[in-house]
């Protein structure tokens, strides 16, 4: 059993005495782990990944991390939020939300400037991560110019700038096609070969496989309703249809008609 | 049709912005201003302005006219692009309000000319004349100046200049993020247009139209209340915590500082020569 980051015991989040969130999650982070999180719309994905980034606490059980609990009064501490956000890196789903700055190279350098990293340090960091993203050529753009997937490659690299060791991803490649896709997966495989833990939310089912060792799967209870290697988990389709994570084929060869599982060899 | 009042006024604001964002490409050019550094460069334009607003005197005005015209080639702007943003209308503007200023009652002095307008006697001075060129010149001085800083540097980095006048960071910042989003929200606001005029499409009385309009408003601001929370999570996230750290790029040469000096220079030249012609 390797080193555990994050630890959740029956963790519940409500956003109103009768809105629940997140209901009994009980599960642990290892370092170097990669953990895809799916499930069906409004399940609590996103809710999860807010939390795991302390940005919201539970509402009731504990999460740790490093066996330190995090709650509203732990975060307060200086010291203590310092260590957290410089381990702990998150992607929004919104890039727009990520990128407040009048243009991408701000952005991108806006996290190591919080910390204090001295301008030298900052400066190569950026130019290697621009080189990885491909991105050099949007510095000096504004980020209400770049289309949708350069503003997720910006909104990675303004993660991945800070040299988190956790990384935490809600639908990184939702909506994008399938070139910058691929550069995504590409970022994200190499950041896991560097050591890092990797966690994301996400739907695109045909992308879990590579990029994530264990999966758990979020229902409409919100509730892990089931948790497994990504290989046993996406080989059980009538698991996936019944939770609204595949869809079947209906079509017709004259009178016969044909139901059968989504699936073809190409991404989607 | 929602409202073709709220819709004209949306459409045309999204347009204005759109233009400032393709002026920019000036500011992204090369060229002697383009090059100097925005805090040196702000400090010379205001001297300048100084230098227009204290001198009265023509010839003076006129050099330091010639001083900008001067700069516009030098900084890869077409002088016709900068001639026509400045001259077609600047002067038209600050003429009609100074038509006043012409006639007798305002400026007393030399007729020059007189027109009997229902009974009452119109006299326009030479002392009026003078007046309204020198105001009309001053004018198109000060607003050349202005739109040339403009043109050639980048707005966000202008923001950034007010750091110079002790403006505090976060404040620069904030206003730094409101022109970001700006942008976004035009954009939101014109899909939302789109979206109605698909579904709605014409709207026969003014009151349903507003009532549309004031819906719409009532959304989008949900979705800004909503923005700004996610954004203020999104800057904790990174290591916000109440100080802000931005970047500063700021890289000053002696061709600034010489650029500064001269500026100067032309601010006491003009004052001296502004007395000595007067």
């Amino acid at each position: 059993m390797g080193e555990s980051i994050f630890s959740l015991k029956d963790v519940s989040y409500s956003f109103s005495q009768n809105i629940i969130a997140l209901k009994g999650l009980s599960f642990d982070i290892e370092k170097g782990q990669r953990i895809a999180i799916i499930g069906a719309n409004g399940t609590g994905k996103s809710t999860l990944l807010t939390m795991l980034d302390a940005l919201i606490f539970p509402t009731s059980g504990t999460m740790t991390m490093a066996g330190k609990t995090i709650t509203e009064r732990a975060m307060r501490d200086p010291g203590f939020q310092r260590e957290f956000r410089r381990k702990v890196g998150f992607v929004f789903q919104n890039p727009d939300v990520q990128l407040f700055c009048p243009t991408v190279k701000e952005d991108i350098v806006f996290g190591p400037l919080q910390f204090g990293i001295a301008h030298d340090e900052i400066n190569k960091r950026l130019e290697s991560i621009v080189e990885k993203m491909r991105i050099s050529h949007l510095l000096q753009r504004s980020p209400h110019q770049l289309s949708i997937g350069e503003k997720k490659k910006a909104a990675i690299a303004s993660t991945l700038i800070m040299e988190p060791e956790i990384l935490l991803l809600d639908e990184p490649t939702a909506g994008l096609d399938p070139q910058t896709n691929r550069d995504i997966i590409d970022v994200l495989d190499k950041a896991h070969k560097a050591g890092k833990t990797v966690v994301m939310a996400t739907h695109d089912l045909h992308i879990v496989e590579e990029i994530a060792d264990i999966v758990h799967v979020f229902g409409d209870d919100k509730t892990i309703i089931r948790s497994g290697s990504a290989e046993e988990i996406l080989s059980d389709n009538p698991f996936l249809q019944t939770n609204n994570l595949v869809h079947v084929h209906v079509h017709r060869h004259l009178n016969i008609k044909h139901v059968h599982p989504h699936s073809h060899p190409h991404p989607h | 049709m929602v409202s073709g009042f709220i819709e004209r006024t949306i459409l045309g604001t999204v347009s204005v912005l759109k233009d400032t964002v393709s002026v920019e490409r000036y500011a992204l050019q090369r060229g002697f201003l383009q090059e100097r550094d925005p805090r040196y460069k702000s400090c010379a334009s205001i001297s300048l302005l100084i230098a227009m607003v204290l001198c009265n005197n023509a010839a003076v005005l006129l050099s330091l006219y010639a001083i900008i015209v001067l700069l516009v080639p030098f900084s890869n702007i077409r002088i016709g692009f900068f001639l026509k943003r400045t001259l077609l209308f600047v002067p038209i503007f600050s003429f009609v309000i100074v038509v006043p200023a012409i006639f007798d009652a305002v400026s007393p002095g030399t007729v020059v000319a007189s027109w009997h307008v229902f009974g009452l006697k119109l006299s326009v001075t030479r002392q009026g004349i003078d007046a309204a060129g020198i105001f009309c010149m001053r004018v198109l001085d000060c607003v050349s100046m202005s739109v040339l800083l403009v043109l050639t540097t980048r707005q966000h980095v202008l923001l950034k200049v007010l750091r110079i006048f002790k403006v505090p960071q976060l404040f620069v910042m904030t206003i730094g993020m409101s022109y970001r989003y700006i942008f976004l929200f035009l954009d939101i606001i014109q899909k939302m247009f789109i979206g109605i005029k698909s579904r709605v499409g014409f709207v026969s009385s003014s009151t349903e139209g507003r009532r549309i309009a004031t819906a719409h408003m009532a959304g989008l601001w949900l979705r800004s209340y909503r923005l700004h929370t996610a954004v203020y999570d999104a800057m904790i996230s990174r290591g916000y915590n109440g100080e802000a750290y931005v970047l500063d790029e700021f890289r000053s040469t002696i061709a600034d500082k010489i650029m500064l000096i001269l500026s100067f220079i032309i601010l006491i030249g003009a004052v001296w020569a502004n007395r000595f012609f007067h």
